[in-house]
């Protein structure tokens, strides 16, 4: 194709995805109530309004509105405004005040207005280099919502992504060009960090990127010398970005930490009480209803994680650089004391991109299965008409039962996520109201009927579905879910493997009876063994209450009292426990693979000179991986549905959000009596089972014994 | 036998001896309960061993450790509902997981990944519809309907567990039954079966285990404390924070788990490949 052509083409394409972004931003902002922090900035804007409108330059040395974060955003909020008529400043309340219900509205429309077009610029700006990524920026939720209010976030994101985009394209250019793209990405570095200094984060990004491909071209030397000046450059220009720092620059930083500090240790904070993984929370889910019902014509965050998730791997190995950004964004993010929901957009950028690039290589791998499945359909096993009919004997008993006792129920689960099931309507539904409603709703004859409360069961279709997934979402427990069933299947499959290793080294003593106590926890039922724990861990009366009550506080043991106060060290005591119960299981499982191996090979890499790590890096883990990954596999699976742990730890930790989908499912219908959305967590269950059996088949053929051989 | 040198021995031992602390702490924590007999409800005090050395414990969970029941009636039921359970998914499943693991039919493939989807689900995804129909029939609150529930959560396990056991046996044993005039049913009940007898067993235990330590979602089928499990009872103590002496509770859960654990220790290695869906070679 001509090359104007395409670049013209190109152009159109951006801007549409801004004009696209432009679209959602404004009707949010014209949807959004006045959230948080709102009125903060839109004062701080009028503030530099003022200053701009009589002339007071010297005024900006010393006015900075929430000294906690930098001028330049809060500059361009005033300059946003600086042409409507002034109003009177906007009261001054405590941080911790709730979101006021009135703002000016001439002012507030051209503050979001402003807003909104830093967002749909940062969307181009990221389509220029990831036509798909843009598009997925200009639709995230979350994203959305943050650069359509009077929020930071969005010139500071703007400026950040401007950053990335810069250093991305100075990578393939040389000499004078190279060097131009540098020094912009210097200035927008400045300018970010002078926005909201959180976006910085690119600046390492950048940094590490920088480092590593001056490595492995072997110029570290002048890496060094042109990041020291990259460095002093963006440092320049955040100063220069922000004249509240030109009179006294170390009492200004004074002024800043101690702002800072009084904002992540407010009461506010205390009482949310979120957990560290808080930003992934925000991030796989999207703006929770309750929060803003208006605003949004979709949202569909969660499943911009998810593609995310597929193709972290393949932006390592083609863009590093993008990769490593995100890495660096979610590590600030899981740093950072305070978590709510406006910081990840420091993140929102490149997740777009890796989403990009997980939607690219997910739609060629169906590709792909879709053009090789005549292929595969020869290599099948094919029926045979005469062992069919000589099944058919077989099959019937078995099928009967297994149809009755476990198809059916799964079935009759779906017929009950469409109707409205509870405790008062239960006899309606014996009485025959089950059938009435779902095949009156199935055929059409009944409409969807969601509010009534009447005892009767009704018809509600599937719109509950989406209803329970935003609920759980926004709490966060389908990522606690993965979370917990990937965190605690690394730590058992490291200490288990690891106490194989320990005990399969030749001449250890007592290797039966370390072997015998080890075993314990694994031939203990679970509920017993979460319980066994409890009267250690159990607040005021568990074991190591008692013992620090005995010896005295400061004992390193203190850090386990009061555990269940704070959403991570519950985790960390769960965590503890399921560890316990699993490592056997690794073991047990590494062991005997452990034993098949051939001990000529390690004597091999002993005389070839071989560290402890190496060989276990490259002959003892690449042989036992065979026997490992099933047993991982079981136990992720084991995880996810982790059931009596969560059941037994219940009482002393209430933590609603921290359980499994299963632990969740059973306290629907136990203590609700809510069948229909117990119905319906189970379901999400089930297709949550259904990808991880997927994806493990796809993992490793060691799998194949565990999924269908 | 090489000898390890001394102070890579001495590092080995202390690490295994961490985690052995590890293991051994909350095991150690009930057992100085259970044996202790000055405690009336809760631990008030840091111990390491038993204030007051006593079998007292055990004795009062063997009379009437839940509400009216007897130790007996509780564990009774357990047996009851565990072997029928057992027996109801074993024999059921033995000839779906005959076919599956014989015959090449249409749907084959798709079944096995049924069965397989089901084996991994959690037993509350079979729950709440169970829950319903079992009311529906008036079964719910009986032991039957506990039964059916435990023989549903097992079936799955059980159907892919056999069919694995019966593809271990070489085809050509039959062949060679069924040239020598032997009848398809024939060759199954005097070859395959005995062959697979060991794995069959197995299967049954699993199930068994599966049912005896299912403390929680019982309650839902419950409604008189004469149909309740010995697991069952353990939970409802343990989180109705009822005042019954901890030692009593301890004692209860020893009493209870301690069959599991003579079983897993027996047949260990058994039980890890079957565990792990006969994967494992040795």
């Amino acid at each position: 194709m001509n090359k104007t052509i395409r670049a013209l083409l190109y152009l159109i394409y951006t801007l549409l995805v801004f004009a696209v972004a432009f679209g959602l931003r404004t009707y949010a902002a014209n949807n959004l109530s006045i959230d948080y922090d709102e009125d903060d900035y839109l004062r701080a804007g009028q503030e530099f309004a003022h200053l701009i409108k009589t002339d007071n330059w010297s005024g900006f040395l010393e006015t900075n509105y929430r000294p906690e974060h930098p001028q330049l955003a809060k500059i361009m909020f005033g300059l946003s405004i600086v042409g409507l008529p002034e109003k009177p400043l906007i009261a001054d309340l405590p941080i911790t005040a709730n979101p006021v219900s009135t703002l000016p509205p001439d002012l507030l429309a051209a503050a979001r207005n402003m807003s909104a077009i830093w967002g749909s610029l940062t969307a181009m700006l990221l389509a220029l280099i990831n036509p798909l990524g843009g598009l997925i920026l200009a639709v995230h939720s979350f994203t959305i919502k943050y650069t359509s209010q009077v929020m930071l976030d969005g010139f500071a994101s703007l400026m950040s992504t401007a950053a990335a985009v810069t250093y991305y394209l100075s990578k393939g250019k040389t000499g004078k060009t190279k060097s131009v793209f540098l020094i912009a990405s210097a200035i927008f570095l400045g300018a970010s960090a002078s926005s909201k200094y959180l976006h910085s984060a690119v600046g390492f990004a950048i940094l590490i990127d920088w480092f590593l491909s001056a490595r492995e071209a072997n110029e570290t030397k002048k890496f060094f010398r042109n990041a020291f000046l990259w460095g002093v450059l963006s440092l320049a220009a955040f100063f220069v970005f922000n004249p509240f720092y030109w009179p006294d620059p170390l009492e200004r930083i004074q002024v800043t930490y101690e702002a800072v500090s009084t904002t992540t240790t407010n009461p506010n904070v205390e009482k949310a009480n979120l957990p560290t993984w808080q930003p992934f929370i925000h991030l796989s889910s999207s703006v929770p209803v309750f929060w803003n019902e208006e605003g949004f014509l979709f949202r569909v965050d969660g499943i911009i994680f998810i593609f995310a998730i597929l193709g972290i791997a393949q932006t390592w190995k083609k863009n590093r650089f993008i990769a490593i950004w995100l890495f660096v964004d979610l590590f600030i993010l899981l740093i950072w004391r305070t978590k709510w929901a406006q910081y990840i957009l420091v993140a929102t950028a490149p997740l777009s991109f890796v989403a990009a690039e997980g939607i690219k290589s997910t739609g060629a791998n169906l590709v792909e299965w879709w053009q090789t499945r005549h292929q595969r359909g020869k290599e099948a096993v094919k029926p045979s008409r005469t062992e069919t009919v000589r099944a058919i004997p077989w099959l019937m008993p078995g099928l009967f039962a297994f149809l009755v006792l476990t198809i059916f129920p799964l079935l009759f689960q779906i017929a009950i996520s469409i109707i409205s099931l509870d405790g008062n309507s239960l006899r309606d539904g014996f009485q025959g109201g089950i059938w009435r409603e779902f095949w009156g709703g199935v055929l059409g004859q009944i409409e969807p009927n969601n509010l009534a409360r009447d005892g009767k069961v009704h018809y509600i279709g599937f719109q509950w579905y989406r209803e329970i997934f935003n609920w759980i979402n926004a709490m966060g427990m389908p990522f606690f879910n993965t979370m917990w069933t990937v965190i605690s299947v690394t730590l058992q499959t490291v200490l288990g493997v690891g106490a194989a290793l320990l005990l399969w080294q030749r001449g250890i003593k007592f290797r039966k009876g370390w072997q015998a106590l080890f075993i314990l926890p694994w031939a203990i039922p679970e509920a017993i063994g979460a319980m066994l724990w409890l009267n250690v861990f159990v607040p005021l009366w568990g074991w190591i209450s008692l013992a620090v009550k005995k010896i005295g506080p400061l004992t390193p043991l203190e850090f386990f009292t009061n555990w269940e106060r704070s959403p991570d060290t519950a985790f960390l005591v769960l965590l503890v426990v399921a560890l316990w119960y699993g490592f056997p299981f690794m073991m047990l499982a590494a062991s005997a693979g452990l034993k098949l191996l051939p001990q000529e090979v390690f004597d091999a890499a002993a005389i070839d000179g071989a560290s402890a790590w190496q060989t276990f890096r490259y002959i003892t883990w690449p042989l036992i991986m065979p026997l490992i990954v099933p047993a991982i596999i079981i136990r992720a699976i084991f995880a996810f549905n982790q059931f009596y742990l969560f059941q037994m730890f219940y009482f002393v930790n209430p933590d609603f959000n921290m359980r499994t989908l299963a632990s969740l499912s059973y306290f629907l219908v136990y203590d609700w009596r809510d069948f229909t959305a117990s119905a319906i967590i189970n379901i999400i269950t089930i297709l949550f089972l259904v990808v991880l059996i997927v994806l493990f088949n796809r993992w490793s053929k060691a799998g194949e014994g565990v999924t269908y051989a | 036998m090489r000898k390890m040198k001394p102070l890579r021995q001495l590092l080995s031992q202390l690490a295994l001896g961490l985690i052995g602390i590890y293991v051994i702490i909350p095991i150690w924590g009930i057992l100085r309960l259970t044996f202790d007999g000055a405690i009336k409800s809760r631990a008030t005090e840091f111990h390491w061993f038993p204030k007051e050395f006593s079998i007292q414990p055990f004795l009062s969970a063997l009379d009437r450790p839940y509400q009216t029941a007897s130790f007996m009636t509780l564990f009774q039921n357990s047996m009851l509902v565990s072997v029928s359970a057992a027996l109801a998914a074993v024999v059921l499943g033995i000839s779906l997981a005959y076919a599956f693991a014989r015959f090449r039919f249409p749907g084959r493939q798709t079944g096995l990944f049924v069965i397989l989807l089901t084996a991994v689900l959690p037993p509350i995804a079979f729950t709440t519809p169970l829950y319903l129909l079992l009311s529906w029939m008036q079964l719910r609150t009986t032991l039957l309907g506990l039964a059916i529930v435990y023989a549903a959560f097992a079936m799955p396990f059980c159907v892919w567990n056999l069919r694995a056991a019966f593809q271990a046996i070489p085809k050509e044993l039959e062949e060679a039954a069924f040239l020598d005039g032997a009848g398809y049913f024939t060759t199954f009940w005097r070859i395959t079966l005995p062959m697979a007898a060991p794995s069959i067993a197995v299967a049954a235990l699993i199930a068994f285990l599966m049912a005896y330590s299912e403390f929680t979602i019982g309650w839902l089928f419950v409604e008189k404390t004469e149909t309740v499990t010995l697991a069952m009872s353990i939970y409802a103590i343990l989180t109705s924070g009822s005042a019954q002496p901890w030692s009593q509770i301890g004692a209860l859960a020893i009493l209870m788990s301690a069959p599991v654990v003579v079983i897993f220790l027996i047949f260990q290695r058994t039980l890890l490949e079957r565990m792990m869906f006969g994967t494992t070679t040795d």
